[in-house]
């Protein structure tokens, strides 16, 4: 029983990053009805991006002292008074990390975002219109622009990116065994959580979430009624490519950077369609069950059979539902 | 020959269709008419399989129909067009109207792959009816190589009713074939219904706006309002029904 | 050059080589391939079996995705299944099937658990379009090679390693040479491109055809769903399937990385480059896949040299190369090279008398 809690836990913390993932995915399905197949190689470039703020900028010769290391006297002071491995010195060195957290976090979201409205500008304004077919396929084609060019620019092995919050590890008492959890990853999905939150209030209460609704309604009588469409869909893409970059950050700390984040995009997308594509509830929802199946088959059946659990669920969940669990169906008339 | 009986269809809270009963009769033309919304176009689609009635029941040749799938319909002998022209475009003319055949032919997956043989005496069979039956009939040989999009709307309205011919229906159900066109076009397609009516002797069920059209060529009307049927009888008999009069021009006429 | 084109019977009307230029093309490309395989080069011959394999695929993605209109990016994992399936086989029945029979059963068996499999992954697509089915079929073909990859299966499936495939014996003629397995694949690979041409210019696909134009027109007409969908998914599988086969038997080697994503992708990107439900686009489609990666290798190692440092610049290239020439495609000629080429044709044929 505790193992199961410790499982089900993981598998929350899991859950609420796909979550967080699959945020981006819906919301530019919301505003241009297109599925962005390529939204994992997006991620990917947010995990560089956050790599290359944090890690390779900080320690270039001409960069300051303190952007790699903060050390004001006051923490070394604090520092040498603490015993090795105290929660109170995870803080202290999370502290003295906070400059090229802050550097990486804000270079990985203001980059992402940029190439999000190249994106959008160069790619998919120009299809506006065309069959919902084609800009699907461009955004298959975007996986190899992108996946080509990520492994162009960096050749060098990603390793070592500071954490987003103090890594002091967690424990307590469940069913007669120790629960083992690390504070960065509570904080990684508090994060996720409140992102996906905001997000989805931004959505449903801000004049620009009603101009996404409008457009994903319809399209012309939306550009009709004065909302500019083009600016719709690029704040979608904006939006999508910011929140990939918070999650990219998020990953690149828990399982390292490496190509296959990208392929990491298709589970999520498995995951958007089980809940629902234009259901923010129902994409949460599939995202936690999603996670948590994760966590127990790895527990159960071992790592390697986890990989195919979102495939398989998004697999029995549309043969059941069609449109996912808390999609629309859309009416045809003849 | 088409015996629709106590027929009712809702959406929601919205009822489509309450209470429907008429009869279109062997060999000749009904016409079905009533003002927008009146329910004309979901009474087809109840009739063709698209929507499940409610109640009541719909039954073709004795045999009831009333759950049975499109397809099977179609297999049956049900033909029909649509109000908006459901031709299929990435073909040509000529492949439009070989669909309509496609039920009585019986060729598989292996004779098509191999072609000579079985598939191809039946393609060239069916590729011979139709231009007799169908091509010629219609006058529209001089297009039968055209792809859809590249014709004007009244011809492609005219190809949709040779797709349908195709069928060699028992029963023919024409969404407002005339909808959209002028005096003339309008002319043609009354002489080919008509036509089609005299020489292959198919009952026909029509849904049109055009009074005069329907007036003309109808031997039968049923008048639907708000989903409700107001009247029935023929054109002289229903022109004269005072709720049909009402429904059209409004109490106060 | 506008050119008459009279005919007397509706059977010369209904052929596939309806006019004197198609056959002077096709019949003149069958003597060229002929030709080449007796006096190619062997790089030359390795590029043609790749395409030739490949065309099979993408052949058969045609009849899905092009004449049904039922989109997959799953069907990599087809490839595989064919591929090991024919292995498989083999390596189960050596002993009791005589070894110069063996391909007349492992091929046919290979294409069949395709087709049949193919059916299972087509289920969905009864249910959801486009956009659902394009997500199911991925992941049936992560599950695919996850399986092919997993522990359980590893005695047959040779797990990360692979398997080794011998090569096809007919009655005692070993093709053990490419030169002769590209005889093969280009034999069947034309059987394989007329066959499919045969298919649509019949009731059963012009039924695709329907059913892609407008689905619940098709119905009203007496056309099952059901049935030509999983038809069309058993159709395209097996074509896949037995591109497999050929794949297999061609590099003697089988891994399951072969088989991932980009295959899958990389058959939908050579179909809608050719041109999507036309009966020459998977042809033209599978030439440019497979040549500008090769041109660019070798335009990158005649720039760069063989540096050991610059070389590893090349498959990202390569990768971003693909990307833009299908969104270039897509962007500029959705239709594919086959319109480009039709256009061509259209105003020599007209020429002088008109332009375009």
């Amino acid at each position: 029983m505790g193992q199961f809690v410790q499982f089900a836990i993981n598998g929350v913390m899991a859950g609420a990053i796909y979550a967080l993932i699959a945020v981006g995915i819906v919301s530019v399905y919301k505003a241009t009805k297109v599925v962005n197949f390529a939204h994992g190689y997006l991620i990917m470039f947010g995990a560089y991006f956050y790599f290359t703020f944090s890690v390779i900028i900080p320690n270039q010769p001409w960069a300051p002292e303190w952007l790699l290391s903060w050390q004001p006297d006051w923490l070394v002071a604090q520092k040498a008074d603490l015993p090795m491995f105290s929660p109170m010195g995870a803080v202290l060195d999370w502290v003295s990390n906070l400059p090229r957290i802050v550097l990486g976090l804000t270079g990985a979201l203001i980059a992402n975002a940029i190439v999000g409205r190249i994106i959008e500008r160069v790619l998919m304004r120009p299809l506006m219109g065309q069959s919902v077919f084609a800009m699907i396929m461009v955004t298959v084609g975007l996986i190899s622009i992108m996946s080509g060019t990520a492994s162009l620019i960096w050749t060098a092995d990603a390793a070592n990116v500071p954490f987003l919050s103090p890594s002091a590890p967690v424990k307590f008492e469940a069913f007669g065994t120790t629960i083992f959890l690390l504070g960065t990853d509570l904080v990684n999905m508090v994060l996720a959580l409140l992102m996906f939150a905001a997000i989805v209030a931004f959505v449903k209460f801000t004049k620009g979430g009603i101009a996404i609704r409008a457009t994903a309604e319809d399209q012309s009588t939306a550009y009709s009624m004065g909302i500019s469409v083009p600016k719709v869909f690029s704040r979608a893409w904006v939006l999508a490519s910011t929140t990939g970059a918070i999650a990219g950050a998020i990953l690149a700390t828990r399982n390292g950077i490496s190509p296959s984040l990208g392929l990491f995009g298709f589970s999520v997308l498995a995951i958007v369609l089980m809940g629902g594509l234009d259901s923010y509830v129902g994409v949460l929802i599939a995202a936690m069950t999603v996670g948590v199946l994760e966590a127990m088959t790895q527990w159960k059946l071992g790592g390697s059979w986890a990989e195919i659990v979102p495939y398989v669920a998004v697999l029995i969940v549309l043969i059941w539902r069609p449109h996912g669990l808390m999609g629309q169906k859309e009416v045809e008339r003849i | 020959m088409l015996n629709i009986e106590n027929l009712h269809l809702s959406f929601g809270g919205i009822k489509a269709l309450q209470g429907i009963n008429f009869e279109a009769r062997e060999g000749e033309i009904t016409g079905v008419i009533g003002p927008n919304g009146a329910g004309k176009t979901s009474l087809f689609n109840v009739i063709s399989g698209f929507y499940a009635p409610g109640q009541g029941r719909v039954s073709f040749g004795g045999r009831d129909i009333t759950t049975m799938s499109p397809d099977k319909r179609a297999a049956l002998g049900v033909a029909r067009t649509f109000q908006n022209i459901a031709l299929f475009r990435g073909m040509t003319v000529l492949d439009n109207i070989k669909l309509g055949g496609h039920t009585r032919l019986q060729t598989n997956v292996w004779q098509a792959l191999r072609y000579f043989g079985a598939a191809q005496r039946e393609e060239l069979e069916l590729r011979r009816e139709i231009e007799e039956r169908v091509i010629d009939f219609l006058e529209i040989d001089h297009i039968r190589k055209f792809p859809i999009t590249m014709l004007p709307y009244g011809l492609q309205k005219r190809v949709e009713l040779g797709r349908a011919l195709a069928m060699r229906p028992k029963v023919l159900l024409l969404d407002e074939p005339v909808a959209g066109m002028n005096r003339e076009e309008t002319a043609d397609m009354a002489r080919f219904i008509l036509d089609v009516q005299e020489q292959f002797g198919t009952t026909i069920l029509l849904v049109e706006h055009d009074m005069h059209m329907v007036m003309d060529i109808c031997s039968h009307i049923v008048v639907l309002n708000f989903g409700q049927q107001i009247a029935s009888g023929t054109p002289a008999e229903v022109s004269k029904d005072p709720a049909v009069i009402e429904a059209y021009l409004g109490a106060a006429a | 050059m506008i050119n008459a084109n009279l005919k007397n019977s509706y059977a010369a009307d209904e052929r596939v080589l309806n006019n004197t230029y198609k056959q002077m093309f096709v019949y003149g490309m069958m003597i060229v391939l002929a030709l080449f395989t007796f006096f190619a080069n062997d790089y030359m011959i390795l590029i043609a079996s790749q395409m030739g394999i490949l065309l099979i695929a993408v052949v058969g993605i045609n009849i899905l995705t092009g004449y049904t209109g039922l989109v997959s990016l799953g069907h990599g994992a087809f490839v595989a299944i064919g591929a090991y399936s024919v292995t498989i086989f083999a390596n189960l029945a050596e002993g009791i099937i005589p070894a110069g029979v063996m391909p007349f059963f492992a091929m046919p068996f290979a294409v069949a658990l395709a087709a049949l499999i193919g059916v299972l992954v087509g289920l969905p697509s009864l249910r959801v379009k486009g956009l659902y089915l394009a997500v199911a079929t991925l992941a049936a073909n992560f599950i695919v090679i996850f399986l092919i990859e997993e522990d359980l299966f590893q005695p047959w499936t040779g797990g990360m390693v692979g398997l080794t495939t011998h090569a096809p014996n007919f009655f005692g003629w070993v093709l053990d040479t490419k030169r002769e397995m590209f005889g093969m694949i280009a034999v069947i690979g034309f059987l394989a491109l007329l066959a499919a041409q045969n298919l649509i210019r019949t009731r059963i696909g012009r039924a695709f055809i329907a059913i892609r134009d407008r689905d619940y027109s098709a119905e009203i007409l007496g056309i099952s769903l059901l049935r030509y969908k999983l038809t069309s998914f058993a159709l395209s599988a097996a074509y896949c399937g037995l591109a497999g086969a050929l794949l297999a038997y061609f590099f003697a080697r089988i891994l399951p990385e072969q088989f991932e994503l980009t295959l899958s992708l990389n058959l939908v990107a050579a179909l809608i480059i050719g041109g999507m439900g036309r009966s020459m686009g998977p042809v033209f489609g599978v030439i440019i896949v497979v040549l500008v990666p090769e041109l660019i290798k070798v335009l990158f190692s005649s720039a760069v040299g063989g540096s050991a440092s610059a070389a590893q610049f090349r498959a990202p290239l390569q990768e971003i190369a693909f990307g833009l020439l299908l969104v270039l495609f897509l962007l500029k000629e959705p239709l594919g090279i086959n319109q480009i080429v039709d256009r061509i044709l259209r105003a020599a044929n007209r020429w002088p008398f008109a332009r375009g």
